[in-house]
């Protein structure tokens, strides 16, 4: 019975969300648009982070690699935005590859500090480059109103962003993954090969990003270095997962949800106080429930992981 | 002779200034159980880490079932069939019991649950499978992480401090699992600090002491040893 309900809860969320565009205005559109960018975001910082223990603070990179290579195949290639997203996700795949060798050998704050240097080393990059990106002018995309078809992208990735989350953390694959986070010592003295599943996690959590980059950079029109690579986003999305719960499915979910709505309406109700309130709510997260809404009803319950 | 299980060779292990192991030889034989004693800071956990390559070794070789494992990663020697424990106990805390032996193992998840529904029976931990490990009581957790370690079916077991913290009755029915797993052809290694259960388990003692192995042999004849006496109480 409750199995069903979870099974079907999920579906008519979904194609209520599917019938959407057609009596939502454009402002709604837009703003679930961006709920499902932040679904992506936030789902697949959980999965090197939260479940698997590697707290990444430049995961934006990914967002703005994908951003940056889907933009200039569709204005100097001519790409459809539909390849080109994909792209960016493989564009941001590879650069995971290529950093996640050296990066993933550092433990707890010095793999976090090498994210935060590589998200600013690939800003400066595509400033320098600036036949190719645009440099500091930022690059325009043709004019095209596909709004409605990218929810419809975005969301698709959101989903599969969830429901792969779902069946890793039902997988001993993903029990592997928690025992890097739980003691990476013990995890290799048990015979499992942690560097390469930390790689598999890293480069799962990658492509999301780069293809919500690349969606984003289309929607947009136009992008420039500070825009796809603002650290801020990356702290939106780990505050998000730790509202929420980490190293749940849902957690990720519950947290852009509830946090872009709350940032919606405070932000257009008191624009100046709003900084001050998300640092304060950063704050009373880590104190008061650094295991997230799911996380303190996962372990007071004794619910699944699959929350 | 028969091969040995292990056989480390002259091994060397120096932080910065200080030589922790010290060119220490021994060889292991299947079916035996070994103590590792001598006094704090002699060199008996850091022996384990370069066995288990949690260290690397500086000099020296470690051959485990003929074959050199030495400079090898730690799960690649776990694979190759070398189980242990730790001094401090590390399971996953926010894994169920069952799940700490679950993802030990790569076999069919059928036959892995039932190896692991075996062992949890075997300590007695069964009724508890489904609880965190973070929430059983230390000597649970030691109990578990020993079953943990025999999920792959270690030909040779690393044990280290065993007894400590652990109650009488929880500890004969530790010494006895190791006593059957001696039984059943497999070869245990034992750092321990408590006397009695060095002296009342194992058939041939290693001491060591500021990293060099100064005496080996049958647990009597150790007790008796100049050597042993004054690393342990002085001259």
């Amino acid at each position: 019975m409750s199995q069903r309900v979870a099974l079907a809860a999920p579906v008519a969320v979904a194609l209520a969300l599917a019938a959407y565009p057609v009596v939502a205005s454009g402002y709604e559109v837009r703003a679930t648009l961006q709920i499902f960018m932040w679904i992506v975001l936030a789902g697949s910082w959980n999965l090197i982070s939260g479940l698997t223990g590697y707290v990444s603070f430049g995961h934006v990179a990914f967002f703005g690699a994908g951003a940056y290579a889907g933009a200039i195949l569709i204005s100097k290639a001519g790409w459809p935005w539909l390849a080109a997203a994909l792209v960016g996700g493989g564009a941001a795949v590879l650069l995971a590859l290529v950093i996640g060798y050296p990066c993933l050998r550092l433990k707890g704050p010095y793999f976090a500090i090498a994210m935060l240097g590589l998200n600013e080393v690939l800003r400066a990059l595509v400033s320098y480059f600036e036949g190719l990106t645009g440099g500091g002018n930022g690059l325009s995309l043709p004019t095209l109103d596909a709004t409605v078809p990218i929810y419809y992208v975005m969301g698709l990735t959101a989903v599969a962003v969830t429901v792969l989350t779902y069946l890793i953390i039902t997988s001993r694959f993903g029990l592997r993954l928690m025992t890097i986070r739980e003691d990476e010592v013990a995890a290799e003295a048990m015979g499992i090969d942690t560097a390469r599943h930390k790689l598999y996690a890293f480069l799962l959590s990658a492509a999301g990003p780069g293809i919500a980059g690349a969606l984003t950079a289309r929607d947009q029109g136009y992008i420039e270095p500070i825009s796809v690579f603002p650290l801020a986003t990356t702290i939106t999305m780990i505050v998000m997962v730790l509202f929420g719960g980490k190293g749940t499915v849902w957690g990720p979910v519950l947290g852009a949800v509830v946090l872009f709505v709350a940032q919606e309406v405070v932000w257009a109700r008191y624009p100046y106080v709003h900084p001050l309130l998300f640092g304060a709510l950063i704050v009373a997260v880590v104190l008061l429930m650094p295991r997230g809404v799911l996380g303190i009803l996962q372990v007071r319950y004794r619910l699944p992981r699959t929350i | 002779m028969a091969t040995p299980v292990l056989d480390i060779d002259r091994l060397r292990k120096r932080f910065g200034g200080v030589t922790a192991v010290d060119g220490v030889s021994l060889r292991l034989e299947a079916g035996r159980i070994y103590g590792l004693i001598g006094p704090n800071g002699s060199g008996k956990t850091t022996l384990f880490n370069c066995i288990t390559g949690v260290e690397r070794r500086d000099e020296g070789r470690v051959v485990f079932g003929g074959e050199r494992v030495d400079g090898l990663r730690p799960w690649e020697i776990a694979q190759k069939g070398i189980g242990r424990t730790f001094q401090v106990i590390r399971v996953f805390p926010e894994l169920s019991a069952l799940e700490n032996l679950l993802v030990v193992t790569r076999d069919r998840l059928a036959a892995a649950r039932e190896r692991a529904d075996r062992l949890l029976r075997f300590v007695k931990l069964d009724g508890l499978r489904d609880e965190y490990a973070g929430n059983l009581s230390y000597g649970q957790q030691k109990l578990l992480e020993f079953v943990r370690m025999l999920m792959r079916d270690p030909t040779l077991i690393l044990l280290d401090e065993p007894a400590a913290g652990v109650n009488r009755t929880l500890l004969n029915d530790l010494l006895e699992a190791v006593r059957q797993l001696r039984d059943r052809g497999k070869t245990i290694l034992l750092v321990e600090h408590d006397m009695k259960v060095v002296m009342g388990l194992c058939e041939t003692v290693f001491v060591l002491d500021h990293g060099e192995k100064i005496a080996e042999g049958a647990p009597g004849v150790i007790q008796t040893d100049e050597r042993v006496i004054e690393a342990y109480f002085g001259r």
